[in-house]
């Protein structure tokens, strides 16, 4: 076992976020004791490398939270179930943050390591490395549709005929390209061996994060 | 002339052919008939196995729908049932539709759901777990009225029946959060309880809007496949 890894070993970050959004959402009326739990998990999570995810999170959590911290405040008129509310986001923010630091290769490989079908690492690899090729695309349809000054998106006609189709022809022949790709890169599917060269090892740092969160949310609920 | 010509030319035919027939041997020959024939026994199956391909596009499909479902964290907190379907109704039927037209094979629809869900738990895991058991009806269904999806028919059928599914899982999840785990009690009026009319009309609405999507994946799999784009 390593003593120190700079980063969360991809499954203990799965099943960390699993747990953060499910106790978050369990003890979100519990509001000051859920709140000092989300608060210290944040804190707990930067400590194990995920500073960047976790600054990416926060502004779109202040945002979102406080946006329905304020409907919620002006639909019921109680300052309780604005906080409720904001406890929940809390929770559904801090759970995508490690996930957000674990990368797709990472994850397929400590997902290949435990023998996890090679359908389903492949698919996860793809799905997961694919969303921002995706942006690409969408924002190329969009030129592509303001160079031909097809005209708004909005209208459901221009939508379907000049983004949704080119899109979708788009991907199909990405997909074409791509499957070719992975094909004379050796993948297989089925029982075909394959060596992972590069394993990922949980370390003693993963224990350290597990043992925290688990001290933290014992304390929360005693409290 | 002409007559002499043409029998040496037919000749040269002949010995063409017979050539290729005897660079096939016979073995040979009787393998290529057999997986020609398996290809063909394989497409009547219900289920068969996937290929890269089939994995690829499924895959691109899934990151589709959770590109598109990126707004679940936010809605999926609104206390109003049915919310979360009728927002992403409409993407969580037009992709999965396109996906199962060009894949037609039984598990397509729960591979979709995988894919998707694998980033999905972490923004809702609710939606997930409901999203999985909903792939899996929906396989069966299929499976059982279509024996597959051979017909254009059975992918709509799927898309349509997907989504919707999971509104009484959700029913059951909130009734049992909100009044087990609650001790006020109230948010179980608020989510279906107190107005019948408003959860019927929900519920209509996330059927007309997944309907109106799994059309729009139907008519735009086989406008790309009359271009000749979207192959088998």
């Amino acid at each position: 076992m390593a003593l120190w890894n700079k980063k969360l070993y991809p499954l203990v970050a799965i099943v960390s976020g699993l747990f953060v959004i499910v106790f978050g959402l369990v003890m979100a009326k519990e509001l000051l004791a859920c709140s000092i739990f989300l608060g210290a998990v944040f804190v707990w999570l930067m400590l194990f490398g995920c500073v960047r995810p976790c600054l990416r999170a926060l502004p779109a959590f202040i945002a979102a939270a406080g946006i329905f911290f304020g409907i919620f405040y002006a639909a019921t008129g109680t300052f309780e179930a604005g906080w409720s509310m904001a406890n929940r986001f809390g929770a559904v923010f801090l759970a995508i943050v490690p996930g957000m630091s674990a990368t797709p290769v990472r994850m397929t490989r400590s997902l290949s390591q435990v023998h996890m079908p090679r359908a389903v690492t492949l698919g996860m690899l793809i799905a997961m490395s694919f969303v921002p090729m995706l942006k690409e695309e969408i924002a190329r349809v969009r030129e592509a549709m303001k160079t031909r000054g097809a005209g708004s998106i909005l209208n459901l006609k221009i939508f379907y005929r000049a983004f949704l189709v080119p899109l979708v022809m788009r991907l199909v022949n990405i997909s074409d390209t791509l499957a070719l790709s992975v094909e004379t890169r050796g993948f297989a599917l089925g029982k075909a061996r394959y060596t992972i060269y590069k394993k990922e090892r949980i370390a003693l740092s993963d224990a350290v994060y597990v043992a925290g969160l688990i001290a933290g949310a014992v304390l929360t609920a005693a409290l | 002339m002409n007559e002499e010509k043409k029998t040496a030319g037919e000749r040269a035919a002949q010995a063409l052919v017979s050539n290729a027939e005897s660079a096939v041997p016979g073995e040979e020959k009787a393998k290529a008939s057999a997986a020609v024939k398996g290809e063909a026994d394989d497409e009547n199956k219900i289920f068969r196995k996937f290929r890269i391909k089939d994995i690829v596009f499924l895959a691109i499909m899934a990151a589709c729908m959770l590109v598109t479902g990126a707004i679940m964290p936010l809605v999926g907190q609104i206390p109003v049932f049915g919310i979360v379907q009728v927002c992403l109704g409409l993407q969580f039927s037009v992709f999965p539709v396109i996906g199962m037209m060009k894949v037609r094979k039984t598990g397509s629809l729960l591979f979709m759901a995988v894919c998707c869900g694998v980033v999905l738990v972490f923004m809702s895991t609710v939606m997930f777990i409901c999203i999985l058991l909903c792939a899996v009806i929906a396989e069966v269904l299929a499976a059982l009225i279509f024996r597959g999806y051979k017909k254009d028919g059975a992918s709509l059928f799927a898309g349509i029946v997907f989504f919707p599914l999971t509104l009484p899982l959700l029913y059951i999840y909130y009734n049992f959060l909100y009044t087990v785990t609650d001790e006020t009690g109230e948010a179980v009026s608020a989510f279906i309880g107190a107005d019948p009319v408003i959860a019927a009309a929900m519920s209509f609405a996330v059927l007309a809007v997944c309907a109106v999507g799994s059309v729009v994946g139907l008519v735009i799999s086989r406008e790309l496949r009359k271009s000749g784009v979207m192959k088998k």
